[in-house]
């Protein structure tokens, strides 16, 4: 992988003239480079890690250039990679704005949970639900698991969970998921590409 | 797709039917407006006019849902005067193949239907064969039962008038587009086709593909640079997640899922290893077995490939009526299923019929949602016409990584394996899918050994160690690079296999070395290749090319692509039978005496020695497919829900194979619903929205649920620009903001007017604040008989102001 | 006047808004509340936050034809920027033209109370839009953090389809002809917007008011600006005196 390439020069001209930064800015709620300055500091390799990555929209697979920033391991910046031989840089308005899928003050980083007849989700830990699903798998796949169909031939499979997704995993998540989903006896197994 | 991204600029002529790729694969214009600016003509066939359009050569409205009149109407042109590239249909697809005496086509029904069932008897379409058991062909084409014959008849009824009347595309319109596309039909001239789920979100959503990838084959348009037929994937691993069958009726690499009756094995390779007595015959999937013993000692490197066998479930059949999609929501709303583990989707917005979608969930016992965001399906207990303290099911909502918070490939339209590298840290308390998976597995691995349970063999036995790398406090953890190599796979003994020795442990370099004898692991085949001892070939950012691949922009050391990392599929259909290109200027492989040069050819052996569709049995492109549900050729048929009552090719109005729900009410010229409803993404959200109605700057640009209708429709209906006004369909109602345009026509259909009505599907009532809610409230729960995809693109709906009291 | 240009070729334009978002990106400017109001264009105006817009327009064009069209609107940073002279009277600083690009910058020094000045009245394209609660102005700065730094400006690298060119001034007037000259082929209403005022050249395939308003300017326009900044009427009032005597 090759990263930090970039030539970094000193900002001189827009640096010193002290370019306008919009002062009503708040739009992704925390703390982002809004003046030239910071905003060249953002790319530099001596404050943030650059990395690719591929767009999460379309099936384009147009390349991305991921600026990290060192201290908080936020992304800061991230446009399209110039070098990719299929985009050149180029992103529409959904890959221009995926920093907005990471960075974003209404992205929850908790675990919900709301318990039969709730009104209210309840923040839990992954132990409580990791367990939770467990059991409840177990149990949904033990009542429903038939070893024989109709005709008696032999069918080991389990009829009262469905699986949904998901494109949006990776190539080794989706391998994953299928082995898991296989190993547990589902036959309703489904995803985006049906739909 | 065949063929790539940067392909399309090889093109002489882009047709665009359906599909709005300006839109939805906006960089893919990138590569389209090259093509235009080189001379080559962009023609869009589409019912709106949208931004595809606007930089197209000629855009030609349709009514939804007919474009098989529209296609069928193609071919018979291109029979008609004699468009076909005439050596390459000739020697490269089965034109020539004499079709057995039991064929036969009547008033829209093929033989062998069976009105009981609603299926075909698929046996009644077979070719007659040879006393070696090879199909019988007349390479003169004047067998009245050989497939160029047999096409001729069929598409003769097809003429310019019935086309049009149906379609409402203009006879004038047709020309046009007929003979500016077939001219593709020279040899050293390319046609290309982009599409997407405008041709396969329809009840004859296969045959629409079919029939232009029969348009394809008679032009000689595939395996060619700035050809092929380009399926434009909606997500950005729709391709690898349907590769590692993420689908009821396929395991990873597109092996089949075994029936019940395949008790051992051997039964189940016997039924999906195809035989052929033609030596020129490469018949691929002659290596089924070795596919999947691979496949299998992945999953269970502990056990035999026997063995391992046993742990797969058995479904009853492969019908798409009985599993897919459709029929699964349908067994949810009548609770046939406790639970439901929704990862990375958001179905309460993008399954056909939401209102039942959503009353489905609630009948489920539990529920686990994995997404970015919270959405209509984690949230769906607190959404309209739900009344928490009345619904039971457990729900969690497990948010997870982002795509640049953690590593893993994904799998372009062009089949391009992309790694993917980690930027920022997870945020929160979040973890990876991969983590997610591995550590649900692990406490379930431990219930089954502590407690005990039904069949617990299949979980305890899992070699999930095969995917999980020791991390820095000593637990194995869900590794995508070690993934990455079990995909690929590796020797689990000390082998020999042609000539060359293998260490256990080592690499498997490519498929042609995998084995049905338990030496080797491959969790999917295709994708063998992919990592070797030294490098995960994914992360290749290496633009160096020959001279031979610069010349058509194939860039074959950035990353990786499957199949062994060869950039146009069936490339051998683009040479004659010495090897020569048809088209020199834009060689994709060429024979130079020695060796093959350009692409990574579609098997290695000498020019002429294989038929060039080595994935067929036969190895010949089949104009005559005789492996549909719904017939060996595409036939016209109308949308379910459809505005007319008879239309003019048989008496036969709908797609008799269809998967529907019994007793759910379709409109059929009802006149409650008079218009034709359709759905459709736009540039600035994607899929439901789940993910970019938290982005603000997209919401920005596109914040509301609105529909597009024409000026003439709006005055008809008294509706002003910009007002609100209601949706609603047989199944449910819904606002939106009208848009009043001229990009919208009525179609003229048998001389009358047929309007249309169109919407984007992203939007849900989660957020943002007044943005609308889904259009699939009014989708229908029918679909292809193939695929069970439903038919999103075409169906009945009414539009009026909105009033007090409305949704 | 050599420096660097934009050349918008509109002839390509499939307005996916990458340019639009990729702004924003790069600037971190916050989104603005919106409404459909029956159109796909959103916002509906420039604005201090909103300092590039694709506008979408349909319209009949000369040939009776009909046409989507796509208008991603900036700051032309003009060879003469209007603005320059004309907010420097109000606060000095305001607008500096960088000397090695020519771009045309408006400094954290553009406040200017509310109600003096509006932006047709120092802009002939009318870009230039003030904070409503700090009373500053500003548009488009042509990336020059970016520009120096030898990359693109961020909306010309999102680009796909050849829409957005920034090089050399020479190689993108040159770019521009020949694509004109492309372009005419096929229709001969085809032509550049004020190639030699301005840095930013569109190519346009229509008439300008199908496009937006201010797609071109007219001499007229230009000089009744500029009336009001030549030495002789250096004061505002000059300037004002000038404008009312043109109308």
């Amino acid at each position: 992988m090759n990263i930090n390439r970039r030539d970094f020069v000193k900002l001189t001209t827009a640096a010193a003239a002290g370019i306008a930064a919009v002062p009503a800015f708040g739009g992704l709620g925390k703390a982002f480079a809004n003046t030239a300055e910071e905003r060249a500091k953002q790319l530099s390799p001596k404050w943030t890690q650059q990395t690719t990555s591929v767009c999460a929209f379309c099936s384009v697979g147009c390349g991305l250039l991921v600026n990290t920033d060192l201290e908080t391991k936020r992304a800061v910046n991230v446009e399209g990679n110039p070098d990719h031989p299929i985009n050149e840089g180029a992103l529409c308005a959904k890959g221009a704005a995926s920093i907005q899928m990471t960075e974003n003050p209404k992205r929850p980083g908790k675990f919900l949970y709301r318990a039969p007849y709730g009104t209210e989700w309840e923040e839990k830990d992954w132990e409580f639900c990791k367990k939770r699903i467990a059991k409840l798998i177990k149990k949904s796949r033990d009542e429903s698991f038939e070893k024989k169909n109709a005709k008696g031939q032999v069918v080991n499979r389990t009829m009262g969970i469905a699986s949904l997704g998901s494109a949006a995993l990776d190539n080794e998540e989706c391998y994953a998921m299928h082995s898991f989903m296989r190993s547990l006896g589902l036959v309703y197994v489904e995803h985006q590409a049906r739909i | 797709m065949t063929n790539h991204w940067n392909d399309l600029q090889n093109s002489d002529c882009i047709l665009i039917m359906g599909s709005n790729a300006a839109e939805n694969h906006p960089i893919s214009f990138k590569w389209a407006v090259k093509a235009q600016k080189r001379g080559a003509k962009i023609i869009h066939v589409d019912p709106r006019f949208t931004r595809t359009s606007a930089r197209s050569d000629a855009y030609i409205p349709l009514r939804s849902g007919t474009d098989i009149a529209v296609l069928g109407g193609m071919i018979n042109y291109i029979i008609k005067n004699k468009r076909y590239f005439h050596k390459y249909m000739v020697e490269y697809t089965n034109s020539s193949f004499i079709v057995g005496k039991d064929f036969d086509f009547k008033d829209g029904l093929f033989s062998g239907f069976d009105s009981k069932t609603n299926s075909y008897d698929k046996s009644k379409w077979a070719f007659e064969l040879d006393d070696k058991g090879i199909p019988k062909q007349d390479k003169t084409l004047q067998d009245p039962n050989c497939v160029f014959q047999i096409l001729k008849k069929h598409y003769s009824r097809y003429t310019p008038e019935k086309v049009s009347s149906i379609s409402g595309v203009s006879v004038k319109d047709l020309e046009l587009l007929y003979n500016t596309y077939t001219a593709t039909g020279k040899k050293d001239k390319a046609g290309t086709i982009m599409y997407a789920m405008g041709w396969t979100q329809h009840t004859v959503g296969v045959q629409n593909i079919r029939a232009m990838a029969m348009i394809q084959l008679m032009l000689g348009n595939i395996g060619i640079a700035g050809g092929g037929v380009n399926a434009l994937r909606g997500e950005c691993n729709v391709q690898g997640s349907t590769d590692y069958a993420l689908l009821y009726h396929i395991l990873p690499g597109y092996l089949k899922t075994p029936l019940a009756g395949q008790d051992t094995l051997e039964q189940y390779n016997n039924t999906y290893t195809p035989k052929s007595n033609d030596p020129e015959s490469a018949n691929w999937w002659q290596h089924y077995p070795k596919y999947s013993a691979s496949l299998i000692k992945a999953m269970y490197s502990e056990d035999t490939p026997e063995q391992g066998y046993q742990y797969l479930p058995r479904l009853d059949n492969h019908k798409a009526s009985v599993y897919s999609w459709i029929p699964l929501i349908d067994h949810m709303y009548e609770g046939k299923f406790s639970g439901g583990l929704i990862w990375g989707m958001n179905p309460a917005c993008s399954s056909s019929d939401s209102v039942k979608t959503r009353k489905a969930i609630s009948k489920l016992d539990w529920m686990v949602n994995v997404n970015l965001f919270q959405c209509e399906t984690s949230d769906f207990w607190k959404g309209p016409d739900m009344d928490p303290e009345k619904v039971k099911t457990e729900t969690f909502f497990i948010p997870c990584a982002s795509a640049i918070e953690k590593e893993g490939s994904v799998s372009n339209s062009g089949r391009w394996m992309q790694w993917r590298y980690k930027g920022p840290e997870v945020f929160g308390d979040v973890m990876t899918d991969g983590h997610y998976f591995h550590e649900i597995w692990e406490e379930l691995k431990h219930l089954y050994e502590k407690e005990g349970g039904v069949y617990p063999e299949p979980i305890t036995h899992l070699s999930f160690e095969n995917m999980c790398e020791e991390n820095e406090h000593g637990h194995m953890e869900f590794s995508a690079r070690k993934t990455a190599k079990l995909c690929n796979g590796w020797f689990t003994r000390d082998v020999e296999v042609k000539g060359k020795k293998f260490k256990k442990g080592q690499q498997v370099p490519s498929f042609a070395y995998l084995q049905a004898d338990g030496s080797t692991t491959s969790g999917n085949w295709l994708y063998c290749n992919s990592v070797s001892d030294t490098e995960n070939k994914a992360m290749r950012h290496d633009a160096s090319q020959t001279k031979e691949q610069a010349n058509i922009g194939l860039f074959p050391n950035w990353t990786w692509c499957w199949p062994v990392n060869r950039r146009i599929l069936y490339n051998r259909a683009s040479v004659d039978e010495k090897g020569q290109p048809w088209a020199p200027k834009k060689a994709v492989i060429k024979w130079n005496g020695s060796k093959w040069v350009g692409d990574v050819p579609d098997g290695g052996w000498k020019p002429g020695t294989k038929h060039p569709f080595i994935m067929r049995k036969n190895g010949f492109g089949q104009l005559f497919g005789p492996g549909r549900a719904d017939g060996p050729l595409p036939e016209y048929y109308e949308p379910l829900e459809c505005p007319v009552k008879t239309h003019p090719f048989s008496k036969t109005l709908h797609n008799p194979t269809a998967v529907q729900v019994e007793g759910e009410e379709k409109a059929v010229c009802d006149p409650r619903y008079p218009f034709v409803g359709t759905t459709y993404r736009i540039t600035e959200h994607w899929q439901t929205g789940s993910m970019t109605r938290w982005q603000d700057w997209l919401v920005e640009a596109e914040p509301q649920m609105f529909v597009e209708i024409s000026p003439e429709l709006a005055k008809l209906r008294g509706i002003e620009n910009g007002e609100k006004v209601t949706v609603e369909s047989v199944r449910g109602s819904l606002w939106a903001i009208a848009m009043v345009t001229e990009r919208i026509q009525p179609y003229n259909i048998n001389g009358t007017d047929v309007h249309m009505v169109g919407m984007p599907w992203h939007y849900g009532w989660v957020t943002p604040i007044n943005g609308g809610d889904s259009a699939n409230i009014v989708t229908p729960n029918v679909g292809d008989p193939n695929t069970g995809i439903p038919e999103y693109k075409a169906f009945m709906v009414n539009i009026r102001k909105w009033k007090e009291g409305d949704n | 006047m050599s420096g660097k240009s934009f050349f918008v070729d509109l002839s390509t334009c499939t307005a996916c808004r990458g340019c639009q978002v990729a702004c924003k990106q790069w600037k971190k400017l916050p989104a603005e509340h919106t409404r459909n109001v029956g159109s796909h264009q959103n916002p509906q105006d420039l604005s201090s936050k909103t300092i590039r817009l694709v506008r979408f327009n349909e319209a009949r064009d000369e040939d009776g034809k009909f046409r989507w069209l796509f208008f991603p609107e900036q700051c032309r940073h003009c060879i003469e920027p209007p603005c320059k002279y004309i907010a420097n009277m109000y606060t000095l600083g305001s607008v500096i033209q960088d000397e090695k690009t020519g771009a045309v910058i408006m400094t954290d020094k553009a406040v200017i109370r509310k109600g003096k000045l509006e932006g047709w009245e120092m802009c002939p394209y009318n870009v230039p839009r003030q904070d409503k609660d700090t009373g500053l102005w500003s548009k488009c700065d042509m990336c020059i953090d970016r520009v120096e730094m030898g990359m693109l400006p961020a909306c010309v690298q999102s680009c796909p389809t050849g829409t957005m060119n920034f090089g050399d001034r020479a190689d993108m007037l040159k770019l521009a002809k020949e694509r004109l000259a492309e372009v005419k082929k096929t229709n001969p209403n085809a032509y550049l917007a004020d190639p030699d005022d301005v840095r930013v050249i569109y190519l346009c395939e229509t008439k300008p008011e199908n496009y937006h308003e201010n797609v071109v300017a007219s001499a007229d326009q230009r000089r009744t600006l500029m009336a009001g900044v030549s030495p002789s009427k250096t004061s505002r009032r000059g300037f004002l005196t000038a404008l009312k005597n043109k109308a």
